[in-house]
């Protein structure tokens, strides 16, 4: 599978050398080690790799959640480490959207409220506009019915959408997902894993990690990771698979 | 927009947390809107009774002063308030300031007279009849009065058993000769012989030694007694009439007069009336037995005003209520006094019916003239003789002894009592020189020293009220002025003499305004025009004060009475104390519940976090939900508050005694609400919800975006 769309000049996440240091009192547990990679608008690119091969951490760092250790991390021309925290959350704002494993809804707020909240952030569309944006994501997610229920009334899948939704509502540049299929059964997670490559082919990057070889089989791209480092920055799905059939 | 609905339905999911923090702060608002009201109607109704009784709105007196202005200073306080010297110019221009409806010049103070021996009285009587040569009339009085002295007697010789001789002072052992002498046979032949030498000896020796003279303590203003009437709204004469315009005399205070003038007996009769009234019973109750007991010692109270004539009376009287066939008057008194629920009330009635007429039931009487002995200025005893003219009321305020103690005294009187060199004193001082040939010190001279500190000179020279013990009781106006004397050891005059014509002279004199202002006062009350700013004006009249350079100083009512107003000032605390509690209380459950909250939402608030809400919108989310659950709340207390203050306002709090009738200015309180202390109640939950929200909200901006990426437990 290719990429939708022809990669533009400037990618959208850069990172040159990153290593990423985590200290458990005085040890130092080194969870990224010299990372270089970038991604480009339109591409659909999955991080694989074993549980603590540090997808997370790697994922948090592009998610401008958290700062490297050593390298650079450049978002959207921005290179965080010069950004204060102002400036970083600012840059998720206007830049990024998450779509968390385990949804983190507001759980008071209907999923039109939720999907709204980003918009409201931004302060920079009007009520109309904003319910016209919210309404036709919650229809391109397939939940426009499901609009004034709040996320406890809603399943785990109907609750991932809100979280799609939510996070594609200010266009970001890129959409990041951590595992988004994990508190998911797998029928529900190839559902929502349909939706995105759906999603991806109207125009939205996507940066996503899992572990699971069925997921990496949907993805443009494969950046394996292993213990830290990147092992394949762009490996077939195919050699995934095989890898990890042969790892079972 | 938002935050209020996530604060909303936040409130509605944690409903538990809800009830406990939005009862507190209900119960909170609720107790701000109940008390503020409770407080604010108060302070009107403070301001009704202490403006319209005694302060008026505002009181100057001298810049100088060495003690501060309080016109309820009890008799320990300092009452050296300095003098107004210039009374009408302070008239003159505080009258002339916008919204001042009148300036009422005031001396207030405590005197003091002697009430209730009834020894003094018939001793007058007996005088009278001598006089007259009414020999009927002189019998049954004499016959009185030697029955006194003999129980008189008998109690001095109880008294003396209970010492021995050595310890005995030669006064005591010439007190009981006297009276012996007083109770023997011997003595009164004599006094048939020569009736008025007999009369001079019972007089002087022996009635002072009269058990049951009563020193009966009150408190006075010395005050233009018209202009005070006029402008002193809750004055009412209850009893007799007003002083007549211009002219010199007293007024008692109703409650005053019931408390301290009455006999006491009837007085402890009434006492009880009024405590059983309000449901308790006399075995339950430590007063009315006390009451009770003491109108079974006190009988004597009763006997010693019998005589010959009244004291049959009496005792048929009693036999027949008690159903008796034998018995002394003693005993069937006692009888009459054993009281109980069930017969008191018939008792009270016999008691009014069959005894009291018999009895001197007030030992000063309305149309009596009476001697007031008090301190002057510099603090040496004086008295004068004034007379009473009838008693008053402060509308609504008849319950209250902080204003029923209040006393009224024309402006001469209190002047004379208080040590000012009048016109009238002046012009005695003149006559007394006259009459003596005594050179007395220079007019100008003696004043100077009696504001400063009285020379023994000008103290002997002045009238000296010392040796009246005499009270004044069923007296009339001649038989006043025969009190007025005393006898003046330095000018060897026999006052009794010349005060004679010189008393009715002065209390049928009038003066003139310009005399009533001309002399020295010691402070005035200024009373507003209605509907006024009473801070504006107060502020006017400061400026006017200062301006024409008076010499005096402004105080608001608030500040003048004093103790009265600290009063208010304990409702405030109480208050104050239960808001404080009950706020601190919510201040901990919220700051708790709110940190424990923001534990519980950290995944939550990590996530916005990530998608980009900054941290100061993190902080207004929960601030933003404090203060609508603060408004929320509040806003239900308020409600609850005002529906209660409804209530009350509907049923009214009754005072529970007398210096609530006063705060109340009257027996029930009717609060009112004011919009005004809504808001209060609101701004005050909002900002205690606020304030302990203030830490898990800091707390919650500290929560990372990362908090939201971990995994699920
Ligand atoms: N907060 C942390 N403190 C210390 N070590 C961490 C922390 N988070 C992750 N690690 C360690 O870093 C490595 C990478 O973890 P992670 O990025 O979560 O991997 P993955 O998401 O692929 O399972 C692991 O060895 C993990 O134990
Ligand atoms: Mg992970």
């Amino acid at each position: 599978m290719t990429t939708a769309f022809a990669q533009t000049e400037t990618p959208i996440v850069k990172l040159v050398g990153v290593d990423k240091d985590y200290h458990l009192g005085s040890v130092i547990v080194p969870a990224l080690r010299d990372v270089s990679l970038s991604i480009a608008a339109g591409e659909f690119t999955v991080i694989a790799g074993p549980s603590g091969s540090g997808k997370t951490t790697l994922l948090n760092l592009i998610g401008c959640v958290d700062v490297a250790t050593r390298g650079d991390v450049v978002i959207d021309g921005a290179d965080t480490r010069q950004l204060k925290e102002k400036a970083l959350t600012d840059l998720r704002l206007r830049s990024l959207g998450f779509i968390f494993q385990s949804f983190n809804l507001v759980g008071v707020l209907d999923a039109f409220d939720n999907v709204e909240f980003p918009l409201l952030l931004q302060g920079k569309l009007n009520k109309v506009e904003r319910r016209d944006r919210v309404m036709g994501l919650l229809q391109q997610v397939g939940i426009e019915q499901y609009a004034h229920h709040r996320p406890g009334e809603l399943s785990g899948g109907q609750r991932q959408r809100v979280a799609i939704a939510r996070a594609l509502v200010t266009q970001p540049r890129i959409v990041l997902a951590d595992e988004p299929t994990a508190n998911l059964d797998s029928k529900t997670g190839t559902a929502i894993l349909e939706l995105m490559q759906e999603l991806n082919r109207r125009g939205t990057t996507f940066l996503f990690s899992t572990h699971d070889p069925r997921v990496v089989s949907r993805a443009g791209r494969v950046i394996r990771l292993v213990d830290g480092q990147i092992a394949d920055l762009n490996a077939s799905a195919e050699d995934v698979a095989a890898l990890a059939a042969g790892a079972h | 927009m938002i935050l209020i609905r996530i604060a909303l339905r936040n409130l509605r999911s944690h409903w538990f947390k809800g009830l406990i923090v939005g009862g507190l702060l209900s119960l909170g608002s609720a107790l701000l809107v109940v008390g503020l009201s409770l407080l604010g109607t108060i302070d009107k109704s403070m301001s009704k009774s202490v403006v319209g009784s005694v302060s008026g709105n505002l009181q100057v007196y001298a810049k100088d002063a060495k003690d501060k202005l309080s016109l309820f200073a009890g008799m320990t306080e300092g009452t050296e308030f300095g003098h107004i010297d210039d009374f009408p110019k302070v008239r003159k221009t505080l009258e002339a300031v916008a919204g001042v409806r009148a300036v009422v010049p005031m001396g207030t103070d405590v005197a003091m007279v002697y009430g209730g021996n009834v020894l003094d009285v018939k001793l007058e009587e007996l005088r009278a009849a001598e006089k007259a040569k009414d020999a009927a009339k002189s019998k049954i009085v004499r016959a009185h009065v030697r029955r006194m002295v003999g129980l008189l007697a008998t109690d001095l010789d109880r008294i003396s058993e209970l010492r021995t001789a050595d310890n005995q002072s030669d006064e005591t052992k010439k007190a009981i000769a006297d009276v012996k002498r007083a109770g023997s046979d011997g003595f009164w032949k004599e006094f048939d012989a020569d009736p008025f030498a007999a009369l001079e000896f019972l007089e002087n020796k022996v009635a002072p030694l009269g058990l049951n003279a009563d020193m009966i303590w009150f408190r006075y203003i010395g005050t233009d007694l018209d202009r005070f009437r006029a402008h002193f709204e809750l004055f009412e004469v209850v009893d007799g009439t007003v002083v007549p315009k211009g002219q010199r005399g007293f007024l008692f205070n109703k409650l005053t007069y019931e408390e301290t003038v009455k006999h006491r007996t009837a007085r402890r009769f009434d006492k009880m009336r009024d405590r059983l009234a309000e449901g308790f019973s006399i075995e339950g109750d430590e007063d009315l037995k006390q009451w009770k007991k003491l109108n079974k010692d006190q009988i004597r109270e009763i006997t010693y005003q019998l005589d010959d004539r009244t004291e049959p009376l009496v005792h048929t009287f009693l036999l027949n209520h008690l159903k008796q066939t034998k018995g002394t008057t003693d005993a069937l008194l006692a009888q009459f006094m054993e009281v109980t629920d069930d017969n008191f009330a018939s008792r009270y009635k016999a008691f009014y019916d069959g005894i009291a007429p018999h009895l001197m039931l007030y030992s000063i009487k309305v149309g009596d003239v009476m001697t007031i002995k008090g301190f002057t200025s510099s603090g040496y005893p004086t008295s004068v003789n004034v007379k009473v003219y009838g008693t008053f009321r402060f509308k609504s305020l008849d319950k209250s002894m902080m204003a029923g103690g209040m006393n009224l005294m024309d402006l001469m009187t209190y002047r004379d009592l208080y040590g000012y060199l009048t016109a009238d004193r002046k012009e005695e001082l003149a006559r007394l020189q006259a009459n003596t040939g005594v050179k007395p010190p220079e007019r100008d001279k003696a004043e100077a020293e009696l504001f400063a500190d009285a020379g023994d000179e000008v103290e002997e020279i002045k009238p000296s009220g010392e040796a009246i013990a005499a009270p004044s009781a069923a007296t009339d106006l001649a038989g006043a002025a025969t009190q007025t004397g005393g006898f003046d050891e330095f000018a060897k005059v026999d006052m009794k003499a010349s005060a004679k014509t010189y008393g009715e002279d002065l209390f049928s004199r009038v003066y003139a305004q310009g005399d009533i202002d001309g002399g020295v006062v010691r402070n005035a009350a200024v009373l507003f025009q209605p509907g006024v700013d009473d801070r504006a004006v107060q502020a006017a009249v400061a400026k006017a004060a200062e301006g024409a350079k008076l010499g005096v100083q402004v105080m608001d009512w608030r500040e003048a009475s004093g103790m009265v107003g600290q009063f208010l000032f304990v409702i405030y605390a109480v208050l104050a104390g239960s808001l404080f509690i009950i706020f601190f209380t919510a201040m901990v459950i919220i700051n708790n519940s709110t940190v424990l909250a923001t534990m519980e939402r950290t995944r939550e608030i990590g996530a916005l976090r990530a998608i980009g809400a900054q941290r100061s919108y993190v902080r207004k989310m929960f601030l933003v939900e404090a203060a609508v659950s603060a408004v929320l709340f509040g806003a239900l207390g308020s409600a609850l508050g005002a529906l209660v203050v409804a209530w009350l306002n509907g049923h009214g709090i009754a005072a529970f005694n007398d210096v609530f009738v006063f705060l109340f200015a009257g027996p029930r309180l009717h609060p009112t609400l004011s919009p005004a202390y809504v808001v209060i109640a609101l701004v005050v939950v909002t900002v205690v919800t606020v304030l302990s929200t203030l830490y898990p909200a800091w707390l919650a901006t500290r929560v990372t975006p990362l908090q939201a990426m971990q995994d699920a437990e």
